[in-house]
């Protein structure tokens, strides 16, 4: 096992913590796009919501070896496996003065709720912050191994 | 009479648990946001009690990796399965993580220092107190 593997490990979590910003900031910036995505009848439809998907990092040689001698492994950090899109309806809107409002005056806008994103933000930024305390004492650790002897 | 004293072995077998536990505490905190996600600790062979699994591989050179509980490594990693801390079946506590982390890593350095500091009354037998 090498002896950055915890390193390595807290660099996935920042890595993925990164992407969730990511998306997170482009909930934000589309809260308002109308005009997205065209659908199969060739009509916009307004943007999705979109939301990353975690898993812990398992599926390798690795850690089958361990499970099968029974030992147990630490694990090697976490990955972002897919962005889903929610699901949810759009909201609807009265706006008749909006160019893809229909014929009842209604628009369809897109499934994001600005709270939900911001909060998502924080948790994001929490815990990157936690990673990077992480990064921090295995570094100061490996850097103290070095003195053995000295 | 021997030159390295057991307690070398102790503070390497400290060091290598500390240096495991590290890496749990790093996986726990990497995996906080995800679902489902159960946190993993590390404990001493002989402090966790457990019973030892029956699993043992034959081996026809004694230079073959061996399987099974009888590693000479003296912990071992688990999973605490049995407790759910948050909504979505993750039982990482941060804040427990966070504090195990500071704690593991004085008591690495302390280990680091008793190393030398071993390591320096040889040199100074050695040389005869000069």
């Amino acid at each position: 096992m090498s002896i950055f593997h915890s390193m390595n490990t807290s660099a996935s979590a920042l890595t993925s913590q990164r992407l969730r910003m990511d998306v997170a900031s482009s909930n934000i910036a589309n809260a308002n796009s109308t005009r997205a995505t065209l659908n199969e009848n060739g009509e916009w439809e307004p943007y999705r919501r979109k939301m990353v998907v975690f898993q812990p990092v398992e599926n390798n040689f690795q850690n089958f070896l361990h499970k099968a001698a029974q030992q147990g492994s630490s694990g090697s950090g976490v990955e972002a496996t897919q962005i889903r899109e929610d699901e949810e309806p759009f909201k609807v809107v009265f706006n008749p003065n909006h160019p893809d409002a229909g014929e009842d005056g209604y628009v369809q806008v897109p499934n994001v709720d600005p709270l939900q994103e911001m909060v998502d933000m924080m948790s994001a930024t929490r815990s990157y912050e936690a990673n990077v305390t992480s990064v921090n004492a295995s570094k100061s650790m490996l850097m103290k191994a070095l003195e053995i002897g000295r | 009479m021997k030159l390295f004293s057991d307690t070398f072995t102790t503070l390497e077998n400290a060091l290598n648990y500390s240096s495991a536990k590290n890496r749990a505490i790093s996986n726990n905190i990497a995996n906080v946001d995800t679902p489902g996600y159960k946190a993993k600790d590390v404990a001493f062979k002989d402090v966790l009690a457990q019973e030892r699994s029956s699993f043992q591989t034959k081996r026809t050179n004694e230079r073959h990796f061996q399987f099974g509980p009888d590693t000479s490594e003296s912990y071992r990693t688990f999973t605490k399965s049995n407790t759910t801390y948050n909504h979505n079946g993750n039982n990482v506590d941060i804040d427990k993580e966070m504090n195990e982390l500071a704690q593991n890593q004085i008591q690495y350095q302390a280990l680091v220092d008793r190393m030398s500091g071993k390591f320096r009354s040889l040199e100074s037998v050695i040389k005869g107190g000069n």
